[in-house]
């Protein structure tokens, strides 16, 4: 877990209104957010020093996709559950092999984010 | 100002476009994300969504003029419309989304002209539809003013 008592998300995709609904989802379970729209600058976050208990990840974004990005972060040593969340069904296997720790398709719904943030023992 | 009847107006103006096919039922998702702490969620969503939408309609508009088709292009560029339309819960568009990708995996260029001219066509008529609506909303303002006794 993250150092404070807050649980602390990254949402990762390129799409602004994706990102605004997932952030409103998380907040309604009293997450801190910090957003980024592509792999690249999701990997930075980490090599900046921040910390986070959860990542919603994209597959399909510019600079970095996120596959690699996972991958990336799984070789750093972060241990961050990661959520790949893609409309790419064909994607599973890469993303299950690059390491993320759960995989849905999109469209997010708040029950199955619910039963996602239950699995991982976010919710009490 | 009779915010009943523009209360019922807006009830109406929904109900169709569920019933017409417009919208499905991960619009009711997005509703029941609005609350006090985000008032204006849906609308919010919902402008995001046409500012996105319409780029990416101008990207495959370039991508169909030009000479040499790109089909891998004009379906990664299709695949993200999709996904914007299936999490607001634009069913119809989400619809032709998928007709169009499966013309360019058949690589049928006359087949994703078509579809893509009844894609821009649905996008209008859900932009009008939606803007209406919510135009509807705001003239009735919170449900506090429709219910308060006249004086």
């Amino acid at each position: 877990m993250a150092s404070s008592q807050v649980v602390k998300a990254l949402i990762v995709d390129d799409n602004a209104m994706i990102r605004r609904i997932h952030m409103t989802m998380l907040f309604r379970f009293g997450f801190e957010i910090t957003e980024v729209e592509d792999g690249k600058k999701a990997i930075d976050q980490f090599l900046d020093g921040n910390e986070y208990d959860l990542v919603l990840m994209d597959k399909e974004m510019p600079n970095m996709d996120g596959v690699e990005a996972t991958r990336t972060l799984r070789g750093m040593g972060i241990s961050t559950k990661i959520v790949a969340i893609t409309t790419d069904s064909n994607s599973m296997g890469a993303f299950l092999d690059a390491g993320a720790d759960e995989f849905i398709l999109k469209p997010l719904n708040f029950p199955a984010l619910a039963d996602i943030l239950k699995g991982f023992n976010f919710l009490n | 100002m009779d915010y009943v009847n523009l209360r019922r107006q807006a009830a109406s103006l929904r109900k169709s476009l569920f019933d017409q096919g417009y919208l499905d039922e991960q619009f009711y998702q997005l509703e029941d994300l609005q609350d006090d702490a985000s008032p204006n969620f849906v609308e919010e969503v919902v402008t995001l969504f046409f500012r996105d939408s319409a780029r990416l309609m101008a990207n495959i508009d370039q991508a169909l003029d030009k000479c040499v088709k790109d089909f891998n292009k004009l379906d990664v560029y299709m695949q993200q419309l999709k996904g914007s339309c299936t999490s607001i819960g634009a069913s119809r568009l989400k619809t032709e989304c998928t007709f169009f990708r499966e013309c360019c995996r058949d690589e049928n260029i006359e087949g994703c002209m078509r579809s893509f001219q009844k894609i821009k066509r649905e996008h209008s008529v859900l932009r009008q539809k939606l803007e209406s609506y919510f135009q509807l909303l705001r003239q009735a303002g919170p449900i506090e003013c429709a219910t308060r006794p006249s004086k």
